[in-house]
């Protein structure tokens, strides 16, 4: 889990600064005792052991106890006076390995292991042993799919890159290992695949992550924020995802990921607007249907953001628009409304994102109950009190479901919010308000860049050839180039002829 | 100031990008309505003065190119430097800052008199010059590249309006284009100058050659995007001669947006609604590029960077607009202004032309 890969170059340690007069501390074993009681603050975990001319570290809870008893101190016997390579010999748990670099060997202490000091030797034994305080692996809770792996990133990055090579068997799959917030030392694995991922914007991701110094970096989430393009604008500029098989896709396509420990969510880098909107299992099922899927998805976009934007408008400017067949109903289903249609769209979106937000806050069961009390009790009650109309109840509704389309939870909540100053455009100025919020969104998403690459392609900067894997997905023999937002080393995915 | 410019590779912008930048510039305001002025000339054969017109745009682009290709990578800024000298290529350079500033300021109010005719009639002039302009500082301030981008998605993004102009054509009286040829050469050529006004943008090419990666199909895809504008021109002048009687077409300002107006879907009537505020997007490209023309002269001319001068330039127009308040004096300024462009469209690039050729020959 600790110092994985090949990655001990990039290794940062932001924890000591002022480390003075560490020789001496390896001297023996009571100046080691006095430092890391006075480095830990004599914390009351930090157990130290004594056997024969060993000095045991660890910290309590921190290693697994049985595996400690039954490996380590069993083992070990007050009678010999043990050399380095004879502890290494009869300890036959763990993954072992020899520093003399205090500080690290603090850190692998803090992260679960035990530390060996032999008398008088320069030299620590690390033997890690991290008590299993894991959740199993379990169903991608936020990114469900009916066809494809159901299996879900968890807490643990170890087990989240093993996950990843489960799928990539390759040795050109590389991990490179940070270590990133002052007080927290959380472990940072960038994973990408070697002669695929794009050099230079493997080379952006190293110094993004090595110009951050912050205090405590607790989730993925948090680093993406760290490391976007644009942290004040609203769009997300890298994707989140719980799901090793979304991550593989990519990491196939020349991304680069970005794992953090504690994390069961992966951070997948550089992705376009329009791929926010893709799922693994596009790729699972026929294309028609994963074609079909994709347009529905884009359109449930702009329904959800513009439907009641612009009935909004229309009814409170622009009656003329409305058929006269349709504007009898709609006359009709307002007449007992009190409000204008502004306030009466803001009411019921209100509404809506208040039985989402309980929605998503309470327990599982009584979350179901909520979401049928609140949308059945309050939208009938609603209209019946003359509230609301019925139509307006039918638009706000469909455009809350369509927003959960969206694969991609943060872009979805994203489509949510975007609603309310379109609504409030609309409710003031009608479709010009509408029109300018558009063309806002429009000027801004052609602003953004993630990882350095423009984030409307491949629409703009126009690469028709990537078109037909984007709002739709063809068969996969005309699917045989990478996407070219990565700027991949390999172009061709596969040679189309061999592919049925 | 340098009369070469070099622009670093990642504000580059592909070639076949100018045919959206060429036709989005000229595709604005003037479409609303042009129909009428060619049909007060020419009658059932205005599109043959369409035609003429989209071929002059083909010779003046043909030209403009020709110029620019005479120096590797310059724009009109270095060109009058290289050309007239410091003092007179300040004074041209002020003159072409006036001419695009112009330009903006006519397709800025022309919108804003639609909108208030007919969608707004009680919106105020000061908050849409002021939203517009809020929109188009801040896609100059997003970079050429984005600004291109806008240019591409304005005119992909509007392709969709295009269908609708076959529903006219369930009313179309196809004999109203007879007879052609009835018109003689001279109110032919009239009909195409004052398609003047309709057909500019392309000058744009003056100062966007130097961003453009690949200039020796420059000159191809500029002529695609004048040809793509053409059809458009012609295609919408002939539905309006067929839909509309003669006697109605010479009453009809906006005869474009009167045809939308029949329009009737299942959910949705009086289209035009949806289509002027639709034409936000069609005109921000045209507003964006104009605006950016004068910010590159100041930049070129003083070296003042062009996020800083469109403030400057955009408070300018926002005080200028409120001048204009009656259609009357709308209509007058676009009058002049049509006079005024085409000098500085029509006539000077062959001078320009003739000069930059004479300066080349006599410095080698």
């Amino acid at each position: 889990m600790f110092r994985k890969g090949n990655s001990k170059n990039h290794h940062i340690n932001n924890n000591d600064n002022q480390e003075t007069n560490l020789d001496s501390v390896l001297d023996s074993s009571s100046q080691l005792v006095d430092y890391l009681l006075q480095k830990c603050h004599q914390t009351s975990d930090l157990k130290i052991l004594t056997i024969s001319n060993l000095t045991l570290f660890f910290i309590d809870n921190q290693v697994n106890q049985s595996e400690f008893n039954l490996n380590i101190i069993r083992r070990l016997n007050n009678q010999t006076n043990y050399k380095i390579d004879d502890v290494i010999n009869v300890i036959s748990v763990g993954d072992i390995e020899k520093s003399s670099d205090i500080s690290y060997a603090l850190l692998s202490v803090l992260k679960g292991s035990v530390c060996i000091y032999t008398n008088g030797i320069q030299e620590l034994i690390l033997i890690k042993i991290p008590s299993n305080n894991n959740r199993s692996l379990s169903k991608p809770e936020n990114e469900s799919q009916v066809i494809g792996s159901q299996v879900g990133f968890n807490e643990s990055l170890s087990t989240n890159v093993s996950l990843i090579r489960r799928s990539l068997a390759t040795p050109d799959l590389k991990n490179e290992f940070y270590i990133i917030g002052r007080r927290t030392n959380t472990g940072v694995s960038v994973l990408y695949i070697e002669g695929l991922a794009s050099n230079d914007l493997v080379q952006r991701m190293r110094e993004r992550l090595s110009s951050i110094d912050i205090d405590g970096l607790l989730d993925s989430a948090e680093l993406n924020q760290l490391i976007n393009d644009n942290s004040l604008s609203i769009f997300p500029q890298m994707l989140l995802t719980e799901r090793p098989d979304r991550v593989c896709h990519g990491l196939l396509n020349g991304k680069i990921t970005v794992l953090v420990d504690g994390s069961p969510m992966a951070i997948l880098c550089p992705l376009s607007f329009i791929e926010f909107f893709e799922s693994k299992e596009d790729y699972n099922v026929r294309w028609p249907i994963a074609s079909f899927v994709r347009l529905l998805r884009i359109t449930a976009v702009f329904l959800s953001v513009f439907f009641t934007a612009l009935y909004v408008a229309a009814l409170t400017f622009h009656y003329e628009v409305i058929p006269q067949a349709l504007l009898v109903p709609l006359g009709e289903s307002r007449s007992r409304v009190p409000f204008p249609p502004l306030f009466e769209a803001i009411l019921l979106e209100f509404i809506i994102e208040l039985l989402r937000e309980a929605g998503a806050r309470l327990p599982t069961k009584v979350g179901q109950t909520m979401g049928i009390v609140g949308g059945i009790v309050i939208g009938t009650a609603a209209v019946q009190a003359g509230f609301t109309s019925n139509i307006l109840i039918i638009i706000v509704a469909l455009g809350a479901l369509a927003s959960f389309t969206t694969p991609s939870y943060t872009m979805g909540s994203l489509i949510r919010v975007i609603r309310f100053p379109i609504l409030i455009l609309a409710g003031f100025w009608g479709f010009y308000g509408i029109m300018f919020g558009f063309c806002f969104i429009m000027i801004h998403l052609l602003r953004l860049t993630t990882l350095g690459s423009p984030y409307m392609a491949p629409f703009y900067p126009p690469r028709f050839k990537d078109w037909v894997d984007s709002i739709v997905r063809l068969p996969f023999r005309f699917i045989y180039k990478r996407q070219a937002l990565p700027r991949p080393a390999d172009k061709q995915k596969y040679n189309p002829d061999e592919v049925n | 100031m340098h009369v070469q410019q070099k622009i670093k590779p990642n504000y580059l912008v592909n070639a076949f990008l100018v045919f959206f930048v060429v036709h989005a510039t000229q595709i604005g305001v003037g479409l609303q309505g042009f129909q009428r002025i060619i049909y007060r000339d020419a009658h059932q054969d205005a599109w043959i003065s369409v035609l003429i017109a989209g071929l002059g745009t083909s010779i003046l682009v043909f030209v403009i190119i020709k110029t620019l290709e005479l120096y590797e990578s310059s724009d009109i800024y270095g060109i009058h430097y290289d050309v007239y000298g410091f003092f007179f290529g300040r004074l041209f350079n002020a003159i072409y800052i006036f001419y695009v500033l112009i330009c903006f300021f006519v397709v800025l109010r022309n919108y804003i008199e639609v909108i208030q005719a007919w969608v707004f009639p009680e919106l105020s002039l000061w908050f849409l010059s002021l939203s517009i302009i809020l929109l188009v500082v801040y896609g100059i301030t997003s970079g050429i590249r984005s600004m291109v981008g806008i240019a591409f998605f304005s005119v992909t993004l509007s392709l969709w309006l295009l269908v609708f102009l076959v529903y006219p054509l369930q009313y179309a009286r196809w004999d109203q284009m007879l007879p052609m040829m009835e018109a003689d050469i001279l109110s032919l050529l009239k009909g195409a100058y004052n398609m003047t006004f309709t057909m500019l943008g392309f000058e744009i090419l003056y100062v966007i050659y130097p961003y453009i990666k690949e200039k020796k199909k420059v000159q191809k895809f500029a002529q695609f995007g004048l040809l793509f504008s053409t059809i458009i021109y012609v295609a919408l002048m002939i539905v309006a001669i067929i839909y509309f009687s003669g006697m109605q077409l010479e009453r009809t300002i906006w005869a474009t947006l009167s045809l939308f107006k029949i329009v009737r879907l299942p959910f949705i009537e009086r289209f035009e609604y949806v289509a002027i505020t639709y034409w936000m997007l069609i005109i921000l490209p045209n507003l964006i590029f104009y605006m950016w023309s004068a910010c590159r002269g100041i930049k070129r001319m003083f070296n003042i960077e062009e996020t800083k001068s469109v403030w400057f330039f955009s408070a300018i127009i926002l005080i200028a607009v409120q001048f204009i308040v009656t259609r009357t004096q709308v209509n007058m300024i676009n009058d002049y202004f049509a006079k005024f462009a085409f000098y500085v469209v029509v006539c000077y690039p062959f001078v320009l032309y003739a000069t930059a050729w004479l300066r080349k020959r006599v410095s080698s």
